[in-house]
């Protein structure tokens, strides 16, 4: 009997180990200014705003793309949307040097992205969502992990 | 600035005035972006060159190393928002100031331009402009965003004694639509655009000496400003494709502009008869019609352009059989290594056949290291070849030679 519930116990445990990484993964959230006029947005979406190829909302406000240095936050987000962080540096250094856009606006936290974001018309970024603060008014327009 | 230390402690109270934000990669001043990069190498040369004379049944060869220093291209850009709608852009580049070779220390303007966008769709620039044309034509002066020290042919200027890049591309527009527009998996860019014929065209040297012009000399009141009227020579266009992630990006290009044949081409004598000469055409029609592709797929990339130009000679193509065509070819394999690290190997022709036949190859190797996020080392190796058939000197006696140049380089490229 007690060798039958040690089995059950190792067995809950190794269980709980193994999904233990998928439930300390982080909830990340695509966030925009409050006047933003889009409730949520596609991974193609995404893509499109962050290569800087889209530059407008549909309101006709420029959007202005917010990036955080560095993080396992930002490792994340280039992951969610199909693209390395180095390959998108390319980009947006091929689209500053002839002139076609200007790269996103880099912060230092996500903490930064949240400020931002909030006192930008236009403005997107991505934070986890524990960085989300009471008082500053976003809107969460995509959830990922 | 022909002296080599004022270049060089020029250069350095640049890069220290500078250096208070080297990661930042650009300053605003109020509103305006001011950034830049410089790339410059150090350079091993053999040369080797063998001239046939077959009736002579005579053949003599030549050869030749040297090692050398240039800085190949220092760029400032000046990027400044104006409204939602408007943008102003502006390239000066200084191309060989520290060289020992010819084109010393030139300064340009590259571009300067002012953007109207209404949406992505639309958007009009006015000014001096890259046009569109196949991948490179837009970003062939950014060093900084290519791995190449030595550019796929047409477009390096350390050629620029080989190969006019103009001949192959339109150098510059002076007005030019251009947009994109989302389909479902695709994006599909396009531009049109007018501008004049280039620079060698408007500036040929007039037979009695100095430069000749469209205009009446006795006319010409203004310094400083185009000596060619603007007769919007230039219409070109390109259509394209590319995958949302631009892993994929694909095109069309096309432009028809005039080129003066007997200044340009060295149609005359001996290559050419009396006849031929007389029926050639000062302004003939040139069309250029390019191709290109690019796909990276995981690690790999894989890059190609076609270029075809010919030319309409008019009587001189009807009544003698006479033709001009150029076209080249590039081909490139890169591979990353690592994310800041990437190889790649290059096949590249070109021909001109015209009086004279001539052909080049250039194959090279190179590999491209992002050591910091503004600093990137490079190093390529190139053999580049030249043969060139049915030449004739002064006294008439033909003749043909073959050249081969290899270059060994290790350039550093760097964002300011």
């Amino acid at each position: 009997m007690n060798i039958g519930r040690k089995i059950v116990h190792r067995a809950m445990l190794a269980a709980l180990l193994l999904c233990a990484p998928l439930a300390l993964r982080a909830q990340m959230v695509v966030i925009t200014h409050a006047s933003v006029p889009v409730k949520s947005i596609s991974v193609r979406e995404l893509l499109d705003v962050y290569t800087l190829n889209q530059s407008r909302w549909d309101d006709g406000t420029r959007i202005t793309v917010v990036d955080v240095k560095s993080g396992k936050g930002r490792d994340a987000f280039f992951e969610y949307i199909g693209m390395s962080p180095e390959e998108m540096q390319r980009i947006w250094l091929r689209k500053q040097f002839t002139g076609k856009a200007r790269p996103p606006r880099s912060v230092g936290s996500e903490e930064d992205v949240v400020d931002l974001v909030a006192a930008t018309e236009g403005a997107i970024g991505y934070v986890n969502e524990r960085a989300l603060k009471s008082g500053k008014s976003v809107r969460i327009i995509a959830r990922f992990k | 600035m022909r002296n080599p230390a004022l270049v060089t402690s020029s250069l350095l109270a640049l890069l220290l005035a500078l250096q208070g934000t080297p990661t930042a990669h650009a300053q605003d001043v109020g509103d305006m972006r001011v950034f830049g990069s410089m790339q410059s190498l150090f350079m091993h040369q053999y040369s080797y060159s063998e001239i046939n004379i077959p009736e002579a049944q005579l053949s003599l060869q030549e050869k030749e190393s040297r090692n050398s220093f240039a800085i190949q291209q220092l760029d400032f850009f000046f990027d400044k928002p104006i409204d939602d709608a408007f943008n102003a852009f502006v390239d000066l580049e200084f191309q060989l100031n520290y060289s020992s070779e010819k084109r010393w220390g030139s300064l340009s303007i590259q571009e300067a331009w002012l953007n109207y966008s209404y949406n992505d769709a639309v958007n009009l620039k006015v000014g001096l402009l890259f046009p569109a044309f196949n991948q490179y034509n837009e970003v062939k002066n950014r060093l900084a965003v290519l791995p190449f020290i030595f550019r796929p042919m047409v477009y390096e200027r350390l050629l620029a004694q080989r190969f006019l890049t103009e001949d192959f591309i339109p150098e510059h527009a002076y007005v030019q639509f251009s947009g994109w527009i989302p389909t479902r998996n695709l994006m599909l860019d396009y531009a049109v655009y007018v501008g004049n014929s280039e620079a060698s065209y408007i500036t040929r040297n007039h037979p009695d000496g100095g430069i000749d012009t469209d205009l009446n000399p006795n006319f010409e009141f203004l310094s400083g400003v185009d000596p060619t009227d603007i007769n919007l020579k230039l219409f070109g266009a390109r259509i394209g494709l590319r995958s949302p992630g631009e892993r994929f990006r694909g095109g069309l290009s096309f432009t028809r502009d005039a080129n003066n044949m007997r200044e340009r081409f060295g149609a005359q004598k001996p290559y050419f008869s009396e006849e031929a000469i007389r029926l050639m055409p000062d302004d003939a029609e040139r069309y250029r019609f390019g191709l290109d592709l690019s796909h990276k797929h995981g690690d790999f990339l894989i890059e190609g352009e076609i270029i075809k130009v010919v030319y309409d000679l008019g009587k001189a193509e009807r009544k003698l059989d006479l033709s001009l065509e150029q076209s080249f070819v590039y081909t490139l394999v890169g591979y990353e290594l690592h994310e800041r690290l990437f190889s790649f190997v290059s096949a590249q022709w070109g021909d001109y056949s015209f009086g004279l036949d001539a052909d080049y190859f250039t194959g090279t190797a190179g590999i491209a290291w992002k050591w910091r996020d503004d600093i990137t080392a490079k190093a390529q190796w190139v053999m580049y070849t030249e043969r060139m058939e049915n030449l004739v000197n002064d006294d008439g006696v033909r003749y043909g030679q073959n050249t081969r140049l290899h270059f060994i380089l290790l350039g550093l490229s760097v964002l300011l």
